[in-house]
């Protein structure tokens, strides 16, 4: 062997592998190419294979009659795709909506685009923080834009790591990371949740037909809490309206989901592993640091010219009750206008922007958002100093 | 591009139209050139262009195995090849993990070191087609493989869409000669394959995304105790979703590849009902498990050297065989965790495999159990992204929280139980057969009733194109 091979070996130990010829054991493994063909069971196939098309078409096509008796219709789906393609349609100065489902829900784009004299871009998503968002477009060095940012406590205040944040940091990342065949399967499913109702993910899919067996749980178990179902309808722009059907008066869905916003909006109990003080003292401290992270990212916006304002959007009923006592004004609305030197609209405070019902407590119907959007426009204009008439 | 994704239904459809309607084989091999180069570049495009210096690097290097004459020279392209191949894996995948390994050693001896974080990305599927690529020019230095003269051959052999990111790990020495002769297109094989991606699909989008994987995520990321039967739940869980996930990639890169004319070698065969671990890695992930076999275990002497070095040898296979998996002390010691289970397996074999009581069906049973249990036991620092979260699964699965938290709801408890409990019964059922007999043995009406079931099973689910967990690796 020659000599700086074998002291190579010596030293390091190195598998023989490299040094000697395979044995025979080696060979029949590693491989004179095997004349290698996989077994093809014997069965009638073709007549398998129509059949199998046949039922599973008709299967398909009984259960889209099934979803469109129930109401439903064909619609888009909220994912991160759809939000990706709409975030890349952010300019410079483009008008930018973001927040939660109630500017998701409440906002008229034509309406705004009539107001404002440009159409803008509806980047708030149901369940989720703002702040990720905000702070995204705060890192976008060519955004200088207008922001109108909804203002929703339990969501804009979510602690990392909870569901609300993960929602929005999830949309952010896909923005940034979204891969071509990501991208074309978008448009090739959004081009199917047009054209088919049972298209639902949260309803009318197997894990929606799991949720909602009643099946007890045991007791003490700390449970997901339960999410609303399908109760409205996106277009390509992302303007969501509400479903007819829950906006309805009386509406037994509107009725549900009032029931399902109650938990949802109510905090947690500390986690058994945590003492009680010091998970209150790490909340207080979250809190703190999410406003001032939020006036960091509206300072570096501002720095460029950019502009926002928030709004606090319509609630009504028992969630109103739950939200003014849980978290009220003095304690949140008020310190984030005070640290962030930002205007405001609070709806309450305006008779036209009041007097609003809320049909499932948290969201506007699909009218009635036209007509808040409109009367909100003057307030917009104001507060983010453009002349009274565009 | 992901198999359970709508771009990926598009892709096939229109790429295995044009492939079966094109007449000239070499036209079709260009075809898939094509196909797995826009699949693989659908995720980073700029990551085809790793891929592909990886596998001209190694045809290169391949030829230069085979036309040199004397042994050190070849050895000296060999190492080539296998340096080549490793430091890209090793830049890719473990150049963070070795630099904060790194920072830890200094700091233990006093030495403030803060390491730039390297924002590297890692190209998908880089451990599986670095696999591919290396064992060509491997076969070739040990006699077993004439290098191809083709490039485009071997860069089909390589890339190969089906097995391209998450296997099963094709060897150049068993996909290159099938692309000597133009396969003919055969109905009932043709169909088979399509069976075999529904099947897959079905594993994939119903059985670990749907039925499995909401639950093991929440119990290892809860950052509490929890009790017994959480614990377990979420491990049994795992162990169900890391099955199906994987074992459905499989199938369906063997279905897809089928369809196409060309034949993969099975990845898994039933693992849940091994018994003993060297059965389970007869089993499981077969062609990592036989692709270090072939390239590591036996060079490193295999079973003829003493017991203590065969032992010894094992765990090093399967120390690697974990770091294979990830960047990360837990995947070590998953790995460490089978090594030990192999040697403890062959000592017990020295006592116990002769005694008659050995071969009856209560011991055996036993002893799949426990195979199957301690798999699931390794599982756990397999999915904990720690040790103080695996540390944490197994201190609740012992018993060690009794008052801890039940975060899981009875559904979904019951969910695992029945998919666990069904999934072992299936396995214990075939164990001795291959798939394709137990399909043979049932009537045509039941395998257009099952097939059916998967179909629109997959429709009715509405999956959200998750990522193959071995995507990662």
């Amino acid at each position: 062997m020659p000599s700086f091979i074998s002291n190579f070996k010596q030293r390091l130990r190195l598998p023989r592998m490299f040094f000697r010829r395979p044995s025979r054991q080696e060979q029949i493994h590693g491989g004179p190419p095997l004349e290698f063909k996989r077994p093809i069971p014997t069965a009638p196939w073709r007549g398998i294979a129509v059949v199998v098309t046949i039922v599973v078409i008709v299967a398909t096509a009984a259960w889209e009659l099934h979803a469109r008796w129930l109401g439903y219709a064909p619609t888009l789906n909220e994912n991160e795709d759809l939000w990706t393609i709409t975030r890349r349609k952010v300019e410079p100065e483009s008008i930018v909506i973001i927040g939660d489902s109630r500017a998701w829900f409440d906002v008229d784009l034509d309406e705004f685009q009539k107001g404002l004299g440009k159409r803008p871009i509806q980047l708030a998503a149901p369940g989720s923080t703002t702040f990720p968002v905000l702070d995204d477009l705060a890192k976008d060095q060519s955004f200088h834009g207008t922001i109108i940012c909804s203002f929703v406590p339990m969501l804009f205040l979510a602690p990392p790591g909870s569901p609300p944040m993960e929602r929005a940091e999830k949309n952010v990342k896909r923005s940034h990371n979204q891969t071509p065949a990501q991208h074309a399967s978008e448009y090739l499913g959004m081009w199917l949740e047009e054209q088919l109702a049972f298209l639902k993910p949260d309803d009318l899919s197997l894990e929606g037909f799991l949720n909602q067996l009643p099946i007890p749980n045991r007791p003490g178990a700390q449970v997901p809490p339960t999410f609303p179902p399908y109760f409205q309808t996106e277009d390509r722009e992302r303007r969501a309206r509400m479903w007819e059907k829950c906006a309805e008066p009386g509406s037994e869905l509107a009725k549900r989901i009032q029931q399902i916003w109650i938990p949802l909006f109510t905090p947690p109990p500390p986690p058994s592993y945590i003492p009680k003080d010091v998970f209150m003292a790490e909340i207080k401290e979250g809190i703190e640091k999410r406003f001032a992270d939020v006036t960091a990212a509206v300072e570096k916006i501002r720095a460029r010219g950019g502009k926002i304002v928030f709004v606090r959007f319509p609630n009504s009923g028992g969630l109103k009750e739950l939200e003014d006592k849980i978290t009220p004004r003095q304690q949140t609305w008020d310190p984030l206008l005070q640290m962030t030197h930002a205007p405001g609209i609070y709806y309450s405070d305006f008779p036209e922007l009041s007097g609003f019902n809320c049909p499932e407590w948290s969201h506007l119907t699909a009218g009635d958002s036209v007509k808040f959007s409109k009367r909100l426009v003057p307030h917009l204009r104001h507060a983010l100093k453009m002349p009274a008439t565009p | 591009m992901l198999f359970n994704s709508l771009t990926f239904v598009v892709f096939y459809v229109v790429a295995t139209t044009l492939y079966w309607s094109l007449r000239r084989w070499e036209l079709r091999k260009n075809l898939l050139v094509v196909a797995s180069y826009i699949f693989y570049g659908a995720w980073n495009p700029p990551f085809a262009a790793l891929l592909f210096t990886t596998t001209a690097m190694d045809f290169w290097l391949g030829r230069k195995i085979g036309k040199a004459h004397a042994r050190r020279a070849k050895k000296r392209w060999l190492v080539a090849s296998v340096c080549m191949n490793l430091s890209m894996l090793g830049f890719f995948k473990y150049g963070n993990f070795l630099l904060q390994n790194f920072q830890w050693l200094l700091a233990r001896i006093g030495i403030i070191y803060q390491p730039p974080h390297l924002d590297i990305l890692l190209p998908v599927g880089i451990s599986f087609y670095t696999f591919h690529s290396l064992s060509y020019t491997l076969d070739i230095y040990r006699g077993v493989l004439q290098p191809t003269r083709s490039l485009r051959d071997f860069i089909l052999a390589v890339s190969f869409f089906p097995q391209l990111v998450a296997g099963p790990i094709v060897r150049a020495g068993d996909f290159l000669p099938q692309l000597q002769h133009p396969p003919r297109l055969k109905t009932n094989q043709f169909l088979w394959g399509l069976a075999l991606m529904t099947l897959g699909l079905f594993e994939k989008i119903v059985l670990a995304d749907t039925l499995l994987s909401g639950p093991a995520d929440r119990v290892f990321d809860y950052a509490g105790p929890l009790v017994a039967t959480d614990s377990w739940a979420g491990v049994l869980a795992f162990a169900g979703q890391i099955f199906f996930d994987f074992a459905g990639y499989s199938i369906t890169a063997i279905g897809a590849a089928l369809t196409l004319g060309f034949h993969l070698k099975d990845n898994f065969r039933f693992p849940y009902a091994a018994i003993g671990f060297s059965d389970f890695w007869r089993r499981w992930h077969i062609s990592l498990s036989t692709f270090l076999r072939d390239y590591l275990y036996i060079p490193l002497g295999g079973n003829q050297v003493p017991p203590f070095r065969a032992a010894l040898n094992l765990v090093i296979v399967m120390f690697l065989g974990g770091l294979w998996h990830g960047a990360a002390w837990t995947f070590v010691v998953w790995g460490l965790l089978h090594g030990s289970y192999l040697v403890i397996e062959r000592v017990f074999r020295i006592f116990f495999e002769k005694k008659a009581w050995a071969g009856m069906l209560p011991v055996r049973l036993l002893a799949g159990f426990a195979t199957y249990g301690a798999v699931c036991i390794a599982w756990v620092f397999f999915r904990a992204s720690d040790f103080t979260i695996a540390s944490r699964m197994l201190s609740g699965m012992f018993g060690g929280h009794p008052t801890g938290d039940m975060i899981l709801t009875t559904r979904e408890l019951l969910q695992i139980g029945i998919v666990t409990a069904t999934v072992i019964s299936l396995h214990w059922t075939m164990r001795d057969d291959s798939f394709e007999t137990t399909v043979m043995r049932l009537p045509a009406w039941a395998i257009t009733v099952i097939g059916a079931f998967m179909a629109f099973a997959i429709i009715f689910t509405q999956g959200t194109s998750n990522a193959f967990i071995y995507f990662q690796f």
